[in-house]
């Protein structure tokens, strides 16, 4: 059979000098479902850029090897030629929709084709109807929620019907509830018969569907084989995350019976019961920040009803829900960029009133889910200077501490901008630190980062809370708030709905999935991950 | 059976007859060097903001320029006199209200695919779409860095707007750029760029786009001779 996708010595160098990839050979068959894996830098998103034609035609760099799909060579045939064959869905699903209206957007693709009205309304209105989208026709793409516009960038990329559907990273900003709606499109696309890559490095949310993992390091394929064959010993030499959670927190959970007790309290209505049952935090007096009977609503729409928290001094707490939820909410709720509209945050015992945001930013920090909003120094040094400057809290001893502690020393005098989105994190969790605040909030710290990135953010976070912090974690990534915290709250609807050590919740995968959430998959064997990947 | 979804439209004329009769009367008011003039013009566009009720969405964006009108003025009164003075602000308020006009009656993809139907490149005619797709998304990218600043303790009231405001500029033009070489790829992906796109509607030049131009056309010369 005629592969599909076939690269023999493929060598790729960026404008700015970066190696993308480096003596890749792949072959892919029609109807195969590949997982490609690999860390960051890896070359994972090259290669999707380079099935497409982005690469080289919009991003230019040295080509060098041959690469062919549906029978067209890559570097001769434009993205606008390959774009009925190759679909391409990027991480960013935001910039693929494009249009001002949902319709207008699936129909761009086939418009750009040339074919004619009634073709292009018929096969809108299939795509739609295929991916479950045909209420949002009408509504503009800025009204959708993330997971929304999402299944849009889909639906316009496969309007064109395409052989081969590449997705980069696309279980990287989903919940479960998302991460679940776009597998059963995935399993639904492969039983037509069209071929899936899914660049991905969650190898837990896909490695199920897939028929091969394509393990990329350094721009070169080191593993192919299905993916029960891949052993979780290797991943780890690959810098991957098998499928499971950390060791040091599996095991028996022994408070089982406390929420065997406690589980009849879990509903819409009366959850608060559980908090009185269950691992509760210090009371509110104690509390370095505390939520107490918290109201918020926007629009008319109750987004915070009644919310009860406390976290300690030294204590790391997972806020975990899914999209919409009310994390951010909660967190920006605690650092004053929103007001409460009932009862109160407290800071230290004080309740936070409407004192102003600049008195507040000395005791409690907010580090944002995108860190490249906050950093704007020339060099790094600068940023880790202005925030304390600002705020009339300089420590340089307590700063070099945290220099050498968040390994910054290398890049004190570069442009933060011009960091990895993982090095960015690092500098912006330092900025926020070197203000000395008593609570850190951190708002969804391991979007998108790779394993080795999400286990840097895990240590940063633990040190923080070991020198006294009191740490806050809005999360819907469970495995990685497994080690990362001490105790979880679960947020349903504006609600905690439970809070408890992670190993006694890891129990109550029906509390996890109604809140819209997924217990991490069991650790597997050093020998071979399948059984976590069945799991998943 | 062929599909209804993009057949219907709101627009009332064509939206290149739209787009002329706006360039007619942009000309008409840039040309005009009369007070009495603008004050005729002003009087025609008053009629029209309310026929089609926008006096509310004039006063939110004529009082956004507020201080670049008072200025404005100010600078003409001092070198040609109060009627100077005044004829600068008719003038600058003229254009707001003209362009108010235009856009409150003409959506911009309609536009786009009534100049994409013209054989206007179809890069130009989505600059139209495009800009108007991206309005909220940047405005959200703004909140957010500022939101992001505030939480460092870095203060944007008053005076300190002036100081900090480096804080704010940077990462927004720097998330900004991002966006820009995202939506690049996002359209190379969507095969966007080729040399045939079909536009999403027909437009046909009818008698009342025909009178539309005819009536604009008029208007303006009998303001600008009645006043020579």
């Amino acid at each position: 059979m005629t592969p599909l996708v076939l690269c023999h010595d493929v060598r790729y160098r960026y404008r700015d000098g970066t190696v993308g990839l480096q003596g890749l050979d792949l072959s892919i068959a029609p109807g195969e479902f590949v997982v490609l894996a690999g860390a960051s830098g890896s070359g994972k998103s090259t290669l999707c850029r380079l099935l497409n034609g982005l690469i080289p035609h919009l991003h230019g760099g040295e080509l060098s090897g041959r690469v062919l799909v549906a029978e067209r060579d890559v570097r001769l045939t434009p993205p606008v030629d390959l774009a009925p064959h190759v679909a391409l869905l990027l991480q960013n699903a935001e910039a693929q929709v494009v249009a001002s209206t949902v319709a207008r957007d699936l129909a761009l693709g086939l418009a750009c084709q040339g074919l004619d009205r009634a073709t292009i309304g018929a096969r809108v209105q299939e795509v739609a109807a295929a991916l479950a989208i045909e209420h949002l026709l009408e509504r503009s793409p800025a009204t959708l929620s993330g997971g929304e516009l999402q299944r849009v960038a889909l639906a316009g990329v496969l309007a064109l019907r395409p052989a081969l559907l590449a997705l980069d990273e696309p279980f990287a900003f989903l919940d479960a509830r998302g991460a679940e709606r776009l597998r059963a499109v995935l399993r639904q696309l492969h039983r037509q018969g069209v071929t899936i890559i899914v660049a991905e490095h969650r190898l837990a949310e896909v490695a199920a569907l897939a028929t091969r993992l394509v393990v990329l390091c350094d721009g070169r394929v080191v593993a192919d084989r299905p993916p029960h064959m891949v052993g979780s010993d290797e991943l780890e030499a690959w810098r991957l995350e098998p499928p499971t959670w950390p060791a040091h927190t599996a095991g028996p959970p022994d408070t089982a019976s406390i929420l065997d007790a406690a589980a009849p309290a879990f509903d819409r209505n009366g959850s608060r019961t559980l908090l009185e049952t269950a691992v509760a935090g210090p009371p509110p007096e104690r509390a370095v920040i505390a939520w107490n009977q918290v109201t918020f609503g926007h629009g008319g729409q109750p987004l915070i009803r009644g919310l009860n928290l406390t976290v300690g001094a030294g204590e790391a707490l997972s806020l975990l829900g899914a999209n919409g939820a009310g994390k951010t909410t909660v967190l920006r709720l605690g650092n004053g960029l929103l007001r409460a509209q009932g009862g109160s945050v407290y800071l230290l015992g004080r309740p936070i009133g409407r004192r102003p945001l600049w008195e507040l930013a000395r005791d409690v920090g907010l580090v944002p889910q995108q860190p490249g909003h906050m950093l704007f120094a020339p060099t790094v040094r600068a940023e880790l200077e202005v925030g304390p400057q600002a705020l009339g809290r300089d420590d340089p001893s307590w700063r070099a501490r945290l220099i050498e502690r968040f390994r910054l020393g290398a890049l004190l005098d570069r442009a933060p901008y011009r960091l990895s989105a993982g090095e960015q994190r690092r500098v912006a969790l330092a900025a926020v630190a070197a203000a000395r605040p008593r609570a850190l909030l951190l708002d969804e710290p391991t979007v998108g980062q790779d394993g080795p990135g999400r286990a840097e953010t895990r240590r940063l976070v633990s040190e923080l809370a070991q020198s006294g912090v009191a740490v806050v974690l809005a999360t819907h990534d469970t495995a990685w708030a497994a080690g990362a915290s001490t105790r979880w709250a679960i947020l349903d609807e504006g609600r905690v709905v439970a809070t408890d050590a992670p190993a006694a919740l890891f129990n109550r995968p029906d509390l996890l999935a109604r809140a819209g959430l997924r217990a991490p998959a069991p650790a597997a064997p050093k020998d071979a991950c399948v059984r976590g990947i069945e799991r998943a | 059976m062929q599909s209804r979804i993009f057949a219907s439209s709101s627009q009332r004329f064509d939206p290149r007859a739209c787009l002329l009769a706006y360039l007619i009367g942009l000309a008409a008011i840039v040309i005009s060097t009369d007070l009495r003039e603008l004050v005729s013009i002003s009087l025609v566009l008053a009629v029209l903001l309310s026929g089609l009720r926008l006096w509310g969405r004039w006063w939110r964006v004529t009082r956004m320029v507020l201080p670049t009108l008072v200025l404005f003025a100010l600078v003409a009164g001092w070198s040609g006199g109060s009627a100077a003075a005044v004829g600068a602000a008719l003038r600058l308020l003229a254009l707001i209200s003209a362009g108010l006009i235009f856009f409150a009656t003409t959506a911009p993809e309609d536009l786009g695919d009534a100049l994409l139907a013209s054989g206007v490149p179809s890069q130009v005619a989505f600059l139209l779409e495009g800009a108007l797709r991206f309005v909220p998304t940047m405005g959200a990218l703004a909140a957010s860095v500022r939101d992001a600043q505030a939480s460092r303790g870095i203060r944007f009231d008053g005076m300190h707007l002036l100081r900090n405001g480096l804080a704010l500029l940077g990462p927004i033009l720097i998330s900004a750029m991002r966006l820009a070489d995202d939506l690049a790829e996002g359209l190379e992906t969507r095969g966007f760029g080729g040399p045939r796109r079909t536009p999403l509607r027909a437009y046909r030049y009818t008698w009342r786009d025909w009178g539309l131009l005819v009536t604009v056309l008029l208007l303006a010369a009998l303001v600008h001779a009645g006043y020579q």
